[in-house]
């Protein structure tokens, strides 16, 4: 049995390699020679707020692979009403219930991509996201947006640029409130508290990590920082 | 010129009555070969058909509709397994 399982994921593995045309990969998490803790990535689907990011899903495969189904959850963050925003756990059938021993691990990432672009706050893994999804769509698209760009790697696109000219007119409304930036950009800061998280606690994070604030000017943040800030907000 | 024959072996190939470049979509390996746990393909490793024409080796399937998560059906469409009644 267990010699049964190891051909079918070395082949699976192969097939993946071969097709480069998906763009969805799958390698061993970390011992190269344990084909049973693998490492799967996948694009962030075209015309979804997760265009641009990457995938990462960690894959566990069960000794009666492929009668079940191999464990799967989101490495990278990611916001989305079927996948928990805390621990990467997925809601997806066709990983429990409606799994069938013909389907790969290449079908199952490819399912996982287009969870991305059907969002079922129905029947929700993280009851948070999907009240947000069904009672303000625009917030949820903005909030799923700043994690592919901080979490998943997509560009800072010219979606944000029309979120902060949003965020520009309420600088109008009260100057005063810059004060709380405390001299970093407000855009850089936004770009956190818009994910939910107080100005105050982003300019203490950004001032415990370190962050240059290059005059109050916008720019773009090291991938570094970034994470290290998200860290310290999610209190890791 | 006569040819006397003293002696002649007989040789004969096989293979299951579908096309010869199919899998087993549970194992992965051809029909012709065998299932992970035999050595000897052939009838000790038979292959089912279902009436909804879906193939498998016998092993695999077996292995798959013994289980309760399979609400026995087919691992391709998802209809009740059912076998398919020799012509």
């Amino acid at each position: 049995m267990a010699s049964n399982r190891m051909r079918r994921i070395g082949k699976e593995i192969a097939d993946i390699h071969a097709d480069a045309h998906s763009q969805i990969k799958a390698e061993p998490f970390g011992n190269q020679d344990d084909v049973t803790h693998l490492r799967g990535s996948f694009p962030g689907p075209p015309g979804t707020p997760y265009e641009g990011g990457t995938y990462n899903i960690d894959i566990k495969i069960p000794t009666d692979y492929p009668f079940r189904p191999p464990t799967m959850k989101f490495e990278t963050k990611v916001w989305h009403p079927n996948v928990s925003s805390q621990t990467g756990a997925i809601c997806l059938d066709t990983l429990s219930t409606a799994w069938s021993p013909v389907l790969t691990i290449k079908s199952a990432l490819l399912s996982l991509q287009s969870l991305l672009s059907t969002p079922e706050p129905k029947d929700p893994q993280d009851a948070e996201v999907a009240n947000m999804l069904l009672k303000s769509p625009k917030e949820f698209e903005r909030v799923a947006r700043d994690w592919a760009v901080v979490y998943a790697g997509a560009p800072a696109s010219a979606d944000n640029g029309s979120g902060s000219s949003i965020d520009d007119t309420r600088q109008g409304a009260g100057e005063d409130s810059l004060a709380k930036y405390d001299g970093y950009n407000k855009n850089l800061i936004d770009r956190f508290s818009s994910m939910g998280f107080d100005v105050d606690r982003v300019v203490a994070a950004f001032r415990h990590v370190g962050v240059e604030r290059r005059g109050g000017q916008d720019y773009e943040l090291e991938e570094n920082s970034m994470g290290e800030i998200a860290a310290r907000l999610l209190g890791e | 010129m006569k040819v006397t024959i003293k002696e002649w072996n007989a040789v004969a190939t096989w293979h299951w009555d579908i096309p010869e470049d199919e899998v087993c979509g549970i194992c992965r390996v051809q029909f012709d070969g065998t299932c992970p746990t035999c050595k000897f393909p052939g009838d000790d490793c038979a292959l089912v058909q279902g009436r909804c024409n879906h193939a498998f080796h016998m092993h695999c399937l077996m292995t798959w509709i013994d289980l309760e998560t399979s609400k026995g059906l087919c691992p391709m469409c998802r209809q009740k397994f059912e076998w398919k009644d020799k012509e």
